[in-house]
């Protein structure tokens, strides 16, 4: 794996330790899934995998996750049944820190939601109870979404397909914008992002999420709760959307992002000449070789 | 499938009916079950159950889940008996592990005669030690596979 020599410059100096940083990128994650609980409990899936011979190590800031010494995990009756689903850890960060919204909330947006994985977790969190509208941009992933969905018996979603921009001035109580990136973050699953990797993609990528950032904080309900999150380390992507979000919406409130048992940093406080707001100390950056997972920001929004 | 409105809408009502007396009678998925959500009608008899309460959006590609065909009789789906598995209370074919793994790959088998002692031929859900594989139709004594090409799966772990 040939690592472009901008992008080591720009991140080297924003690790703590960048030889731990750009070897762990060459090193696939490790398998993980989520116990969906609309079918099954932790419990019921730990005592199945202990049956096949399976080892299963539980997630210790998420009870309901698993890392998973067998590849072909896939291949279980579990994940036949959809009582399981193949979930790389870091993806299931947002729905986890609106958790305790989302088992209140009636009325919830996944933006961007194919292929689904945060979405069925949403369900999941809602016990399928109120209306989660679940949109996606593609019309290709509209199919996987509405796949991954059926499979893992999600009776309260509405699938739509739009730009997130022309919305119209709908009112929810939970909003989730895990929007679309550069993806710098997947790279350990994914050597391919190195081949389309560059800053004016990063710069393109930015412009659409501090459009989609604003316009998914409007359409929160007072006192609703917006999460952010890329699978990115570009901070053109991260803290430059949310200084967006911040100079558009000063009325935007961040508060603390923080799992128990997950390393989370500190996120970026200048970058490019620009200094970013004080609030924006309360998302996290999660650097792949901190947690052995992909690459991650997130940032948690009160209106 | 209903794109205007915000109350839930199967026209004719009958249809609705007819979904809803066939899941109580053949599965004893009561109505009680399907209080909180609405039923949906697309093109070609197909049934989606869903939220009850859907805005008013343009561009719905689908609400809930696809719970059955209506053309005629109704044929329930996969996906609704594996979501709903833990409460049908009848006509469930309990398979042995070697009729699961040939359910997964999507062929048809024939179940041991005490597994279907008292099912009468039509539609059953396919369990195997309490996991609900799917929808099969019972036809003189064999197992004619209902699963969706797409959900196949060669089980490895089971």
């Amino acid at each position: 794996m040939k690592i472009p020599d901008r992008f080591i410059e720009r991140y080297g100096s924003l690790v703590d330790d960048k030889g731990a940083f750009l070897s762990c990128l060459g090193i696939m994650p490790p398998k993980s899934f989520r116990v969906n609980t609309l079918k099954s409990s932790a419990e019921e899936v730990a005592r199945r995998f202990e049956g096949y011979g399976i080892g299963l190590k539980r997630v210790p800031w998420y009870g309901d996750a698993f890392i998973c010494d067998n590849p072909e995990a896939g291949f279980s009756l579990e994940h036949f049944t959809g009582a399981i689903y193949m979930q790389e850890l870091v993806s299931m960060l947002p729905p986890l820190l609106v958790r305790s919204e989302l088992e209140k909330s009636r009325f919830v947006l996944d933006g961007c939601a194919a292929p689904g994985s945060k979405t069925t977790q949403i369900a999941a969190m809602m016990n399928n109870r109120g209306t989660l509208i679940a949109n996606d941009v593609s019309y290709s992933r509209i199919r996987a979404l509405k796949f991954n969905l059926e499979k893992a018996g999600v009776l309260n979603a509405v699938i739509t397909n739009r730009d997130l921009n022309a919305f119209q001035n709908l009112r929810f109580e939970t909003i989730l914008l895990d929007a679309p990136c550069s993806s710098e973050g997947t790279i350990r699953k994914n050597y391919d992002v190195f081949d389309s990797w560059s800053e004016s993609g990063i710069r393109q990528y930015s412009n659409v999420q501090k459009q989609l950032i604003v316009k998914a904080f409007d359409m929160l309900m007072p006192e609703g709760t917006l999460t952010y999150s890329t699978c990115t380390f570009a901070p053109e992507e991260n803290e430059g959307v949310l200084q967006h979000l911040i100079d558009s919406r000063p009325e935007a409130r961040l508060e603390k992002a923080a799992f128990e048992g997950l390393r989370t940093s500190e996120t970026v406080a200048s970058w490019n000449g620009v200094e970013f707001n004080e609030q924006i100390r309360n998302a996290a950056r999660i650097w792949p070789h901190h947690n052995d997972t992909g690459g991650f920001f997130l940032a948690k929004v009160k209106k | 499938m209903r794109r205007k409105g915000t109350s839930e809408v199967v026209s004719p009502e009958g249809t609705k009916e007819k979904v809803f007396s066939y899941l109580e009678e053949r599965f004893g998925l009561g109505r009680s079950l399907f209080d909180d959500y609405g039923l949906y009608m697309a093109s070609k008899g197909r049934i989606y159950l869903g939220p009850r309460r859907v805005p008013d959006l343009p561009k719905i590609a689908t609400i809930g889940l696809l719970v059955a065909r209506v053309t005629g009789a109704v044929k329930p789906s996969t996906n609704l008996l594996q979501a709903l598995g833990k409460q049908v209370t009848r006509n469930i074919v309990d398979a042995t592990r070697e009729q699961a793994i040939v359910y997964a790959r999507g062929t048809d088998f024939k179940p041991d005669s005490s597994a279907v002692s008292g099912i009468t031929d039509g539609y059953v859900l396919v369990r195997y030690e309490g996991a609900s594989l799917g929808c099969g139709l019972l036809q003189k004594g064999m197992v004619k596979n209902m699963l969706p090409k797409a959900k196949r799966l060669e089980l490895k772990f089971i």
